[in-house]
């Protein structure tokens, strides 16, 4: 029930949503075990990505254009995050020399 | 033939994806994210998605990823101190990743798929269709992205104004 066909070839739309979670796992990873801000941003890219990619598939799969539709919104908000994220980082770093995310604890109770 | 172009493209993600977690550099990482983000487009275009594909080049490979290089040019090569502050922080975060993994991967055993819909595969995908769902059933949320990206426009040049506030 899941394949398709591309080109003459059966695909079966697990390969993709499993593709998916291994680079949506290696992202969360990504977030967990980096100290830097920036690399963490950008796993976060990498999580997005990711998602898109099942939309995609997902819409394949069922001949329906609506996942591609939302994976075009999912470009935008991701998009509008990296420009906000990075102004937030270059503000940061023009008033402190950040070595590690966890210097910024002001907020912790 | 798609199965070798969907293989050659995976393994290009994920070791673009390995990357992107392991390279000290910032700029390596980018780097590896804009190959991820390549093969992800080939990806999408042997989905026949071939509007998101050329909105993958254009914008998330060309624009996103600039933005990234020019922010790391400006701020100079990173210093990441080493050590976390949280004990446990590298194996709590296997665990974490195997769990996760885990779990989506019994998730997509027992997935149920619906039948496939009867499309027409030589407009799917294509600018024509995806507008006429974008400027009609979705008309609403298309018109809010366009605010979205005013709000991130005017809050970018807020956060970087130079003068004191």
């Amino acid at each position: 029930m899941g394949t398709f066909d591309i080109g003459g070839s059966q695909m079966d739309v697990s390969w993709f949503l499993l593709l998916a979670a291994v680079l949506f796992t290696l992202g969360a990873v990504g977030v967990l075990v980096r100290r830097n801000p920036l690399i963490i941003l950008i796993s976060i890219e990498l999580m997005l990505n990711a998602v898109n990619l099942t939309l995609v598939a997902f819409s394949r799969q069922l001949g329906n254009l609506e996942g591609q539709l939302f994976a075009l919104m999912t470009m935008t908000v991701a998009a509008a995050e990296a420009v906000v994220g990075l102004a937030i980082l270059v503000d940061i770093f023009r008033t402190r020399d950040l070595e590690d995310i966890d210097d910024l604890s002001e907020l912790k109770g | 033939m798609a199965i070798a172009v969907f293989v050659v493209a995976a393994l290009m993600a994920i070791a673009g994806g390995i990357g992107v977690i392991t390279f000290h550099q910032p700029i390596r990482s980018v780097l590896s994210l804009v190959l991820v983000m390549l093969a992800l487009s080939v990806l999408f275009l042997l989905l026949s998605a071939q509007f998101v594909f050329v909105v993958q080049i254009i914008v998330y490979a060309g624009a996103v990823m600039v933005l990234f290089l020019f922010v790391i040019a400006l701020l100079g090569p990173a210093r990441e101190s080493g050590r976390g502050r949280l004990r446990f922080q590298a194996g709590l975060s296997g665990l974490f990743a195997v769990a996760l993994f885990g779990l989506i991967y019994a998730m997509l055993q027992g997935v149920q798929y619906r039948q496939p819909e009867k499309t027409d595969l030589n407009v799917f995908g294509t600018v024509q269709s995806i507008a006429a769902g974008l400027f009609t059933t979705y008309l609403y949320p298309f018109e809010l992205t366009s605010v979205l990206l005013l709000v991130a426009a005017i809050g970018a040049i807020y956060l970087s104004r130079r003068d004191e506030r």
